[in-house]
């Protein structure tokens, strides 16, 4: 063996040998073109200069130190590019890292607005009655004497309307703004003759003329009226109690008493078991239950078997009997919307539904 | 009304307990409102629905109470010995209004004034009658007994001796009990001396200071009559007074129970040691009260009840209230007890029948449907509305239907003859005004400066034969919206946010998009030049803008507020728009900007009208890009810049075809007097 190839030898080592050393060392892009240009160089690199010198070499030798020499090019050169990309990912990395946001910086969310809470236990309420066959209809909130009192047996002078401090129009006709939603039940009957069968909801706004923590001026209320022939009493109680499980769960007792309206009889007066307390009349810290004053029952609605006199009225108005109160009967039951919600979400002054302000609006999603 | 137990006990030997004695009354209508017991005693509170008067009594608790369980009810005892001349000598009766009095009773008693033993005035204590006199007290016992209000006279202090039952004439003066001197109206019934003079007392509300009783009152008329309930209830109403008795009588007492409490009256007098009896009764009946029978068929009181009931069973609770049933087992007559006028037909009995039974006890059923239930298109789109409001942002408010008749102009038939504050004396004739300006007000000085909010409800408006009640929706934005985010600026509202939503709602609820103008100006609480009316097929919907900055100052709200009202009654009927399909474009469109000049007054919609038209029909879109105002600007214009999107269903465009379109848009446009810029 020639001394020239034994030297080629030995430098190729020390070059692979100086590689290794200098390539993890490689921190940024100068230093990298630095390294490529001190092995790969085309005219001052190490590699071609060893390369070329091989023309030296004699023919024997030169074959296999030319492999030898060109799989340390490529080596090198699979190296730097490796080296490169990774140089590449850092400073990308660098950037980004760079670019860093505060996550914990309150978020831009898109506007959230609401439905009213009656609202929502009205639109409740109307799905329930739909689902049980019930159409929804609207009544006008004027009315005249004969569709808030008279059709509904409740004539002139009658007590019962002193339980109901009527609004009064200015001017002749005796206009007045409805006292309850059980009006709406007359138009319809008036409007719907055949068949004399009926079964809808009135939900709606009423008047009567008082303020306080559980009275507001305008309220509103859910009316029903169920007529046919052969509704009795019993349908009353399972309707009722179908809804009110319905709205409150199943696990709450309901409970019928004997009551009067002027327009039902029998009447009816439904409890459901105190949801707070659980119907015992005390919370857990024995103090007494202040949203069922301590009874154990929340009143909710009234209602009844419709009083002939009612079907008379509607009879006498259309000039015919259409609604013969011995061969139809019916049943009608009325609610505020307002106790609905405050016994739901613990609302203890009615006054807060119509006082917008958004404090109070706002804490009930809908 | 409250009853105490003890006294309940001497009618009926009732020996549940109290809870349990107040849940069976309630059920069956009698609502026990509480429990008391101090000193021994147990008292109920009850709540008397008004067409139970004959419950308004110790003794009609009693007969409830005795039906209910079966017990025997015990009449109130009523033995006492008369001594001394008849009454009838020395007490004339006279009823000169039988209209007014179906029936007068009176007993004469020697009486010797004093108190009322403690037992006596223990019990009325327990009721909440303060003790007067034994005499008095005597009264006051026996109303609460029985139900039967009466009045003591003192017999030397009546003239003639004589009690005359008629109508008061207009501007009559009586000094009432409670000291108050009253000038009467026509037709209030009263009690005089003989010869109709003068007035002693106000028939079945109140006594005279006339004829009290004193403490040198030696003889006593005890009066019990039986007063026509409107007669009651039109004079205290007229008075403005309600007293104990008026609250009874005008709901209608028994017409039997004047002797019976007469007697009762004098059996206590004797046995409290206040006075003895004189022989008599002197009585004055009015117009005969016939008495009256109700149908019954015990299968259709079954039927209305929903369970079934054998006759046996119903005669039973029947008569035990006292009802007289007579006839088969299919059609029956029951005779209505006096004390019951409450009870006028099979329905009533029914309630009878059902409550004593237990309306717990009756099966629950759901009735039998054939009937398909569901909300009116009305209905439904009420709902979208609120949903798609809610969705975007705003927060729905109910205001209220009553506003200061200061803050409606002219609203004839909206005002309230009764309103409950002058602030609340006229209906609401629109939704934004007051209405969603104060709700502005009320959060603004609760510190919230950001809102949207809307309201869907009725207003009033002024019809020929009564108001209208119209449907509206309106809207109100101020402040931030959508609310300030800290990557952003702040940019308060303008006109075109709520523009931009009743557009984002017509949309969605597949209706055509209103046009903003139309030809009555807007309404005066609105910023003139910041307002608009809006206007769909040809007819005016309502109007959209700023408040004008007065109205702002005058309802002190701090920021700058955007409003929209419409009527909403088309919109909530009209069929819901059903969407066609149409083939997806294949081909690409080609983009082109133009910037026009144009004068500052002239509305945006005509250029863009102007445009849309020449652009033909192979325009897909043209959209507003930029509106510039500038001093680069000749004085008085603007720039629009548009964006055109072309393309065709058939094929791609080529640059010459679009240009020719752009070039025919541009002829136009110079055509109608507006300049391109940078052409």
């Amino acid at each position: 063996m020639s001394e020239l190839v034994q030297r080629v030898r030995d430098t190729t080592r020390a070059l692979r040998a100086e590689f290794e050393t200098l390539a993890p060392l490689i921190s940024d892009s100068a230093a990298l073109q630095a390294l490529r240009d001190r092995f790969l160089g085309r005219k001052s690199g190490a590699l071609s200069g060893l390369l070329k010198s091989l023309g030296q070499v004699a023919e024997a030798e030169r074959r296999e130190l030319g492999q030898e020499l060109n799989a340390l090019k490529a080596e090198i050169e699979v190296r730097l590019a490796e080296a490169e990309l990774g140089l590449e990912r850092r400073l990308r990395q660098d950037a980004l890292a760079r670019e860093r946001l505060d996550a914990t910086l309150p978020g831009r969310r898109p506007c959230v607005g609401r439905r009213h809470p009656l609202t929502v236990v009205r639109q409740e309420l109307e799905d329930i009655f739909v689902a049980m066959g019930y159409e929804v209809y609207d009544g006008p909130e004027i009315e005249d004497d004969y569709y808030n009192f008279e059709a509904l047996n409740m004539p002139a002078d009658h007590p019962a309307r002193d339980m109901q401090d009527t609004f009064y129009l200015e001017g002749p006709g005796g206009l007045l703004l409805r006292t309850h939603t059980s009006s709406a039940q007359i138009h319809y009957m008036l409007e719907n003759e055949h068949p004399p069968e009926v079964r809808i909801i009135c939900p709606g706004k009423v008047y009567r003329r008082d303020s306080d923590v559980t009275h507001a001026p305008m309220f509103q209320q859910v009316e029903g009226l169920v007529v046919g022939k052969g509704i009795h009493l019993g349908h009353l109680k399972g309707t009722i109690e179908a809804f009110l499980h319905s709205l409150f769960g199943e696990a709450y007792p309901v409970r019928f008493r004997a009551s009067y309206f002027p327009y039902t009889e029998p009447s009816v007066e439904a409890d459901l078991g105190c949801i707070v307390c659980g119907g015992s009349g005390r919370l857990e810290d024995a103090s007494a239950c202040r949203i069922c004053k301590a009874t154990g029952w929340l009143e909710i609605l009234g209602s009844g078997m419709v009083h002939p006199a009612v079907f008379e009225a509607v009879n006498a108005r259309l000039g015919r009997v259409v609604y013969d109160p011995e061969t139809v009967t019916g049943f009608a039951f009325g609610l505020g919307i307002e106790r609905v919600a405050m016994v739901r979400h613990g609302i203890d002054d009615i006054r807060l539904f119509y006082e917008n302000d958004m404090r109070f609006l706002e804490q009930f999603a809908s | 009304m409250r009853l105490p137990l003890s006294w309940l006990r001497e009618f009926v030997p009732v020996e549940v307990e109290p809870r349990r004695l107040a849940d069976d009354l309630t059920a069956a209508g009698l609502a026990v409102d509480g429990i008391e017991t101090a000193g021994g005693e147990t008292v109920l509170e009850l709540d008397i629905t008004t067409n139970r008067v004959d419950c308004m009594s110790v003794y009609g608790v009693a007969r409830e109470v005795a039906a209910l369980y079966g017990a025997a009810l015990r009449p109130p005892d009523t033995a006492a010995s008369a001594t001394g001349a008849p009454a009838a000598e020395s007490l004339h009766v006279k009823v000169e209004a039988p209209d007014l009095c179906g029936r007068f009773c009176a007993r004469l008693l020697d009486v010797k004034i004093g108190p009322s033993p403690a037992w006596l005035q223990g019990r009325l204590e327990l009721v909440g009658i303060r003790s007067i006199n034994n005499v008095v007290d005597l009264t006051n016992y026996v109303m609460i007994e029985l139900g039967q209000p009466s009045h003591a006279f003192d017999l030397s202090r009546v003239p003639g001796g004589a009690l005359v039952v008629r109508w008061s004439r207009e501007g009559e003066r009586l000094t009432t009990l409670d000291g108050n001197e009253r000038a009467l109206p026509a037709r209030v019934g009263v009690i005089a001396g003989r010869g109709g003079e003068p007035p002693l007392a106000l028939a079945g509300i109140m006594g005279g200071a006339s004829s009290e009783i004193s403490q040198t009152t030696r003889v006593v008329a005890f009066e019990a009559a039986w007063w026509e309930p409107l007669a009651v209830r039109r004079a205290a109403r007229a008075l403005g007074m309600r007293t104990e008795a008026s609250h009874r009588f005008e709901r209608g007492t028994d017409v039997a129970a004047g002797p019976l409490a007469l007697d009762r009256l004098a059996h206590l007098a004797a046995k409290i040691g206040a006075g003895s009896v004189r022989p008599g009764l002197v009585e004055r009946k009015g117009a005969e009260q016939p008495g009256r029978s109700v149908r019954l068929r015990p299968a259709r009181v079954s039927a209305l009840l929903g369970v079934e009931l054998p006759r046996s069973q119903q005669v039973k609770t029947l008569e035990a209230l006292g009802f007289l049933v007579s006839g088969s087992n299919t059609e029956a007559t029951a005779r209505v007890p006096s004390w019951r006028l409450d009870v006028a037909g099979e329905a009533d009995l029914a309630e009878e029948v059902g409550r004593h039974y237990g309306l717990q006890k009756i099966p629950s059923a759901l009735p039998p449907s054939g009937r398909v239930g569901g909300l009116r298109r009305s209905q439904h789109r009420e709902r979208r509305i609120r949903e798609i409001l809610a969705g975007v942002g705003l927060s729905e408010v109910i205001g209220s239907a009553f506003v200061s008749g200061s803050e409606v102009a002219a609203a004839p038939g909206l005002r309230l003859a009764n309103p409950l504050t002058s602030e609340q004396d006229t209906l609401r004739t629109s939704l934004v005004m007051p209405g969603l300006a104060r709700a502005l007000g009320t959060n603004q000085r609760l510190g919230r400066r950001d809102l949207a909010l809307f309201e869907l409800g009725r207003v009033f408006l002024p019809g020929s034969e009564r108001p209208l009640e119209e449907r509206r929706l309106g809207m109100l934005l101020s402040g931030q919206w959508p609310p300030r985010h800290w990557s952003a600026p702040s940019r308060p509202v303008d006109l075109f946010d709520i523009k931009g939503l009743v557009e984002l709602l017509f949309e969605r609820l597949g209706e055509r998009l209103p046009q903003w103008g139309g030809e009555a100006p807007p309404p005066g609480f609105l910023h003139p030049g910041r307002a608009a009316r809006l206007v769909s097929d040809g007819r005016e919907l309502g109007y959209a803008g700023v408040i004008h900055p007065d109205v702002r100052d005058r309802l002190e709200l701090k920021d700058e507020a955007v409003v929209l009202e419409i009527d909403i009654e088309r919109l909530l009927e009209s069929p819901p728009g059903i969407a066609r399909f149409h083939a997806l474009d294949r081909y690409p469109a080609v983009e082109r900007d133009l910037s026009i000049l144009c004068d500052e007054t002239t509305p945006a919609a005509e250029t863009l009208a102007c445009v849309r038209q020449a652009a033909g029909d192979r325009l897909r879109s043209v959209s507003l890009v930029d509106r510039y105002t500038g001093k680069q600007l000749p004085p008085g214009k603007l720039s629009l810049t548009l964006r055109l999107l072309f393309q065709d269903r058939e094929r791609t465009l080529t640059s010459d075809e679009v240009q020719a379109v752009v070039d025919g848009v541009i002829r136009e446009l110079r055509h109608a007097g507006l300049e391109i810029r940078g052409e």
